[in-house]
């Protein structure tokens, strides 16, 4: 955690920039902030989480809709790059919550939920490392082990590609690694029962479930 | 010209089209389909989700045409956009089929396109609209639907295991548990005397070869029947289903075009979405070769259509195309509640009065979102196919249709955020006699009661 508090005009106006999801603006507000000497982890802190946080709020009560909250990410992403090569320059790193390895699972291409959830994650300080659509559940557990992630996090919209849930938790069991990552499930064909029966530990039916559950297990 | 020189061109394009990152693709199409909106004066009204306005329909297809003539499809293999001439689409349009012929022999029915406020009732194509399934009841489950006097023909679900295994996309196991599927519902339409009736899919099959494996005129799914090419959102597609298409082209079968545009998704509102599933139904002409259509509209929380943001969609897409093309268009009413309640059914009849005066053929029926496997029955599929044939004999108009619709939302608004899952249909029927439970027969009288009173006409039917 940092100490020092963001000036309110640099803190606001990348604010109103990351809601109305303009990249190039909030960009360029980062960039101001940074040059003004604005503590690069106070901005993450104090702006850009909360900031994300209260839009992926307002998307799930349905005040907006997905392309605000797309927009709004896409401009959050570009902001943390920014930030984070600040940190780097300056030797310091970017605190996360934790790492997320986050996917649909193999032969299902429906990507809009997990697509929602990785912002939401994002947007409440987690490290995301979204191995898209498609993926085999080696994939899922190499991606795992690369960046060190604490969880796995695998999707299933269609009843026919659930079982891609299951191999990712043996392949985990096989490879005695169930006790080193937290294994959860989503998507339209899971659900709490499935998740009980293949052996995952968590399961959330909404995106902000899907945070509560991390959070939960991250405790 | 050979048929598929079009195909040729599309793959083409999607080879050599603009490379673009998908979430690009996805704003400029929300971008503008919001500046569309306002260029074309369409803004959604939650009093008014039926409007009885010509212009405005007209409007939203204009706005539809203009819209995947500027956005294009996005091909998710290569990241690359299809883009199409307005010429070019609308020619796909004229040369799309205004009559189908769907099924064989004594069973077959006659598609037609619809007109809005049109007299000819609409045909009823049905089934678990590729919901869950267990396979241990599967068949009668089918049954329960073919055997229903207002369906027309039946759709599938999507079974959940293959002898007791987890199917797995793209294996043996799904080609088998297809084969399996397309079989049961042959056997299906056989056990109730209609051996012709038209099949609407195979739904256990994800990938193109699982689709492909129900192609066998003796046991499997026969050239009168169809499988779905399903678009994914908004406005994409890819190889696993454009392979689809020259097979089913060379096998002489019906093709679907599903679109499953979501509310508060990409197309944003429910004004934007209708613009959306307009898009997506020219590119069904378009890149599908479709015979007919689908347009299943999903509520990005609920996955339900049976809200005010549902109806408007339903309507104005709708009407859009009734008069501004000759296609058949079915569209699938997605409920949050499941068999044995009566929200259920107010929630399908809704769906089923917006349809029929707004020029659809009707497909269904999703009950609790799809989220519980096995909750679906033949008695709200056949009720859907009861409430449209009503609603057509009843001369049901746009005004009307609007004002028993926002009054049947009354009913069941209340369970969007608690839903009443019901009764899976092992316990809502007599699994011997494959008739419903006296509960659910108590909920469809309940609600037919209902429906009598706010001015549709009904003749006698199967539950009462």
């Amino acid at each position: 955690m940092t100490d020092q508090k963001v000036p309110k005009n640099f803190a606001d106006e990348l604010s109103k920039a990351l809601a109305g999801g303009l990249k190039n603006e909030a960009v360029a507000a980062t960039e101001k902030a940074l040059r003004a000497d604005v503590d690069p982890l106070a901005l993450i802190q104090q702006v850009v989480v909360p900031t994300l946080t209260e839009v992926g709020q307002r998307f799930e009560d349905l005040e907006i809709f997905l392309p605000e909250l797309m927009a709004a990410g896409e401009a959050g992403n570009a902001c943390s790059k920014v930030i984070e090569e600040a940190l780097t320059k300056s030797g310091g790193q970017v605190q996360t919550k934790g790492v997320i390895v986050l996917g649909t699972v193999k032969g299902d291409i429906h990507d809009i939920g997990k697509n929602i959830v990785a912002s939401l994650f994002k947007a409440h300080g987690y490290k995301v490392v979204d191995v898209g659509k498609d993926v085999s559940a080696a994939t899922f557990i190499e991606a795992a082990e690369q960046n060190k992630a604490d969880i796995i996090a695998a999707s299933a919209l269609m009843s026919i590609t659930r079982a891609g849930c299951r191999e990712v938790a043996d392949l985990l069991k096989e490879l005695n690694l169930s006790d080193k990552y937290k294994f959860i499930i989503g998507g339209g064909s899971t659900d709490q029962e499935y998740a009980d029966q293949i052996g995952a530990n968590g399961y959330a039916f909404t995106a902000s479930g899907a945070v509560e559950l991390v959070n939960s297990l991250l405790q | 010209m050979f048929m598929t020189d079009r195909l040729l061109e599309i793959y083409q394009r999607s080879r050599s089209g603009k490379f673009m990152k998908e979430v690009e693709y996805d704003l400029m199409l929300a971008t503008r389909t919001q500046e569309l909106l306002k260029e074309f004066n369409i803004k959604y009204d939650p009093n008014n989700v039926c409007p009885a306005d010509d212009d405005l329909a007209d409007r939203v297809f204009q706005a539809g045409l203009q819209l995947l003539t500027d956005v294009g499809a996005y091909h998710l293999d290569t990241q690359r956009v299809i883009k199409f001439s307005k010429e070019e689409i609308l020619d796909a349009l004229r040369q799309a089929p205004d009559t189908l012929y769907l099924g064989e022999g004594r069973d077959r029915v006659i598609a037609k396109h619809r007109c809005i406020e049109d007299p000819n009732p609409p045909l009823n194509l049905t089934g678990p609209a590729g919901q869950a399934c267990s396979e241990e009841y599967y068949l009668k489950n089918l049954i329960s639907y073919a055997q229903e006097p207002f369906v027309d023909a039946i759709e599938s679900g999507a079974t959940l295991t293959y002898n007791g295994f987890d199917i797995m996309a793209g294996t043996l196991m799904e080609v088998m548990a297809v084969q399996r599927d397309a079989a049961t519902a042959r056997e299906a339409v056989r056990r109730v005397g209609k051996p012709g009736m038209h099949i609407g899919d195979a739904a256990t099959g994800m990938t193109a070869i699982g689709k492909m494996a129900a192609s066998e005129p003796v046991n499997g799914l026969r050239p009168c029947d169809g499988r779905l090419v399903a678009q994914m959102c908004e406005l994409k597609v890819d190889d696993d289903q454009l392979n689809r298409v020259p097979h089913l082209l060379n096998y002489g079968s019906h093709i679907i075009n599903l679109m499953t545009p979501l509310t508060g998704g990409v197309g944003g509102g429910p004004d934007g979405v209708a613009i959306v599933s307009v898009a997506e139904t020219l590119l069904g002409v378009m890149a599908y070769y479709a015979t007919y259509h689908y347009l299943s509209i999903t509520h990005i929380k609920r996955a339900n259509n049976s809200d005010q943001w549902g109806m408007y969609v339903l309507s104005q897409a709708g009407q859009a195309m009734a008069r501004n093309s000759h296609i058949v268009w079915t569209c699938d009413p997605f409920c949050v509640s499941g068999p044995v309640t009566d929200e259920l059914l107010y929630e399908v009849a809704q769906h089923a009065i917006i349809s029929t005066v707004c020029g659809y053929t009707q497909h269904g029926v999703g009950a609790t979102g799809g989220f519980e496997p096995d909750h679906h029955t033949g008695l709200e599929a056949g009720f859907q196919g009861e409430v449209g044939v009503a609603t057509a004999r009843s001369g049901i108009t746009r005004e009307q249709a609007n004002d028993i619709a926002l009054n049947l939302l009354e009913n069941y608004k209340d369970t969007f955020d608690t839903p009443k899952r019901g009764l899976p249909f092992q316990e809502a029927y007599d699994l011997k006699t494959i008739t419903p439970i006296q509960e659910w027969k108590d909920c469809y009288r309940r609600v037919k009661a209902e429906l009598s009173k706010l001015g549709l006409q009904f003749t006698a039917g199967p539950w009462d």
